[in-house]
C-alpha cells in the first residue's frame, strides 16, 4: 500500500497553507474593495442625509439609502415597443382620452429632476424624467365632481392606487424619457407613471391606463400587505 | 374451559405517522425546492432583479446614420452582427430611431452614431419559480398552493409525533419546538412588530 512519505506531507500541508493565504488575501481585498466602495455610496447618503426639501422635510426620507442609478425591480414586462402603447385617461371624466406615443410625445412635455424612493430602502435624488404632467391629461379630460383617487394601470392587471390631491401634484409625470435617454425595458419601456411623493411601487410601469375613481381601489401590492397610501416621509411601507 | 378472550390489538399510530409523514414530504420536494429557491431569490430583491438578467452597453459606429428608418435599422444590426428580424422600428425623436428585438432595445441616436443596446434575458428557471411562488398565473395554482400550504402543517404536526422520545413529547422535541416558535416572536418583540 502507498502511504504517502512524510516529506511529501509537509509538501502538501505547505502547498494547502500556500492556498489557503492566497485565497484568504483576496477575499480580504476583495472585501475590502467591497466596503470602500459602500462607503463611498454611503457619503452620498450622509450627505444627502444633511439637505432639507423646500417643504421643510429631509431630502432623504428616513431608512433609505442613496443611490445613483435607479434599481430595475422587476415586474411582469409589457410591450416596450412605443407602436403598441396606448394609453386610455378614463373612468370619471368628461372626456375620455385615449393617447398613443406620437400624441404623448405632441402633448405639451415638461423634464424635472425629482428624487424617487424605492419601499425596499433605495433613493435616487435628481432623476431627470420627461413626460406629460398628469394634471394637464386630468384638465383635458374634465374630471368630474366627487372624484378622490386615480389608479395608475399598468401591464398584465397590474395597478396602484394614489389621492386625487397627489395625483395631480405638478411633479407626476407620464414619463418616456430618464436622463436625457428613452426609458430602458427594465424601467417600464416606453412609458411609465412617476409619483415622487410616494414609495416607487405606485409609480407603475409599462403604463396603459389612467383612471379617475370616486371610491378608492387598492392595487396590485397595496392588497399583498403593501401601505395603502405610501408616503416615505412616515414610512408607510406596509399595511 | 372458557375461551380467553382474544388481546385487544392496540392501536399502532405512529407507523401510521411515519407513513404520512415519508410519502407527504416526497410528495413536496418538488414545491419545496420551487419555493425555498424563489423565497431566497425574492427575498433580495434589492440587490437583484430576481426573474431578468438586465444588461446596457453603448456602441459606437462612429457615423452619422441617415435615410430611412428601416435603412438606418438596417445598417445597425449588420455592424452589430445581429442576425434578427426586428419587431419594429420606431423614431421616438428627431434624432432617435430604436429597433425593437425580442429581448432587446437598441436605440439609435442618428445624428452622432451612438447605440444603447438594452435588455432582458429571463432567468429561466427562477422566473417560472418565481411566477409560482407569487402566484402571478393565479386561477388553479392557488389550489395547488394551498394543498402544499396544508401538506407542510401535516409534515409538521406529523413530524413531532411520529418517533417516541424516551421522555415523551416533552423531552428534547419539545425544545426544538419552543425554539424553533421562540423565533419569529422575539423578531416580533425585539423589531416592534408591524
Amino acid at each position: 500500500m502507498n502511504t504517502p512519505k512524510p516529506k511529501t506531507r509537509e509538501v502538501e500541508h505547505l502547498l494547502r497553507r500556500r492556498s489557503f493565504i492566497r485565497r484568504a488575501t483576496s477575499g480580504t481585498v476583495l472585501a475590502g474593495l467591497c466596503g470602500g466602495l459602500y462607503t463611498l455610496d454611503d457619503l452620498l447618503t450622509s450627505e444627502a442625509k444633511a439637505e432639507n426639501r423646500s417643504d421643510g422635510r429631509p431630502r432623504v426620507p428616513p431608512g433609505q439609502r442613496v443611490l445613483r442609478a435607479l434599481k430595475p425591480m422587476g415586474g411582469t414586462p409589457g410591450s416596450p415597443n412605443p407602436s403598441d402603447f396606448s394609453l386610455a385617461v378614463y373612468g370619471e371624466v368628461e372626456r375620455p382620452l385615449t393617447l398613443d406615443f406620437a400624441g404623448l410625445l405632441r402633448s405639451e412635455n415638461v423634464e424635472l429632476e425629482v428624487d424617487v424612493h424605492c419601499v425596499t430602502g433605495w433613493t435616487v435624488l435628481g432623476a431627470r424624467f420627461k413626460g406629460v404632467r398628469v394634471r394637464d391629461l386630468a384638465e383635458r379630460v374634465g374630471v368630474k365632481g366627487g372624484v378622490n383617487h386615480v389608479i395608475f394601470e399598468g401591464a398584465h392587471g397590474y395597478t396602484a392606487n394614489v389621492r386625487l390631491g397627489e395625483a395631480l401634484a405638478p411633479d407626476v409625470l407620464v414619463a418616456h424619457r430618464l436622463d436625457g435617454r428613452s426609458l430602458a425595458r427594465p424601467h417600464g419601456a416606453p412609458v411609465r407613471a412617476v409619483i415622487p411623493s410616494l414609495y416607487f411601487w405606485k409609480s407603475a410601469k409599462w403604463l396603459k391606463g389612467i383612471k379617475f375613481v370616486r371610491r378608492d381601489e387598492p392595487g396590485y401590492w397595496e392588497t399583498r400587505g403593501y401601505n395603502n397610501h405610501a408616503d416615505p416621509w412616515l414610512e408607510e411601507r406596509y399595511a | 374451559m372458557p375461551e380467553k378472550p382474544a388481546p385487544r390489538r392496540r392501536l399502532r399510530w405512529r407507523p401510521w405517522l411515519r407513513a404520512t409523514h415519508r410519502d407527504l414530504g416526497y410528495l413536496a420536494v418538488g414545491l419545496t425546492v420551487i419555493y425555498a429557491l424563489s423565497g431566497i431569490a425574492v427575498n433580495h430583491i434589492e440587490d437583484w432583479d430576481p426573474n431578468f438578467n438586465n444588461y446596457e452597453e453603448t456602441h459606437q459606429l462612429g457615423h452619422a446614420l441617415l435615410g430611412e428608418d428601416a435603412a438606418v435599422a438596417a445598417e445597425v444590426l449588420r455592424s452589430l452582427d445581429v442576425d434578427e428580424e426586428p419587431a419594429d422600428v420606431f423614431r421616438v425623436d428627431t434624432d432617435e430611431v430604436q429597433v425593437l428585438l425580442e429581448t432587446r432595445t437598441l436605440h439609435v441616436r442618428t445624428d452622432t452614431g451612438e447605440v444603447r443596446d438594452e435588455g432582458q434575458k429571463p432567468r429561466l428557471l427562477l422566473r417560472i419559480a418565481n411566477w409560482l411562488h407569487l402566484n402571478r398565473g393565479k386561477k388553479a395554482w392557488t389550489y395547488v398552493a394551498d394543498a402544499y400550504a396544508f401538506g407542510l402543517l401535516t409534515l409538521a404536526l406529523t413530524g413531532i409525533f411520529m418517533l417516541p422520545g424516551r421522555r415523551g413529547i416533552l423531552g428534547r422535541g419539545a425544545v426544538m419546538v419552543l425554539l424553533g416558535a421562540a423565533i419569529p416572536i422575539l423578531y416580533v418583540v425585539l423589531s416592534g412588530g408591524p
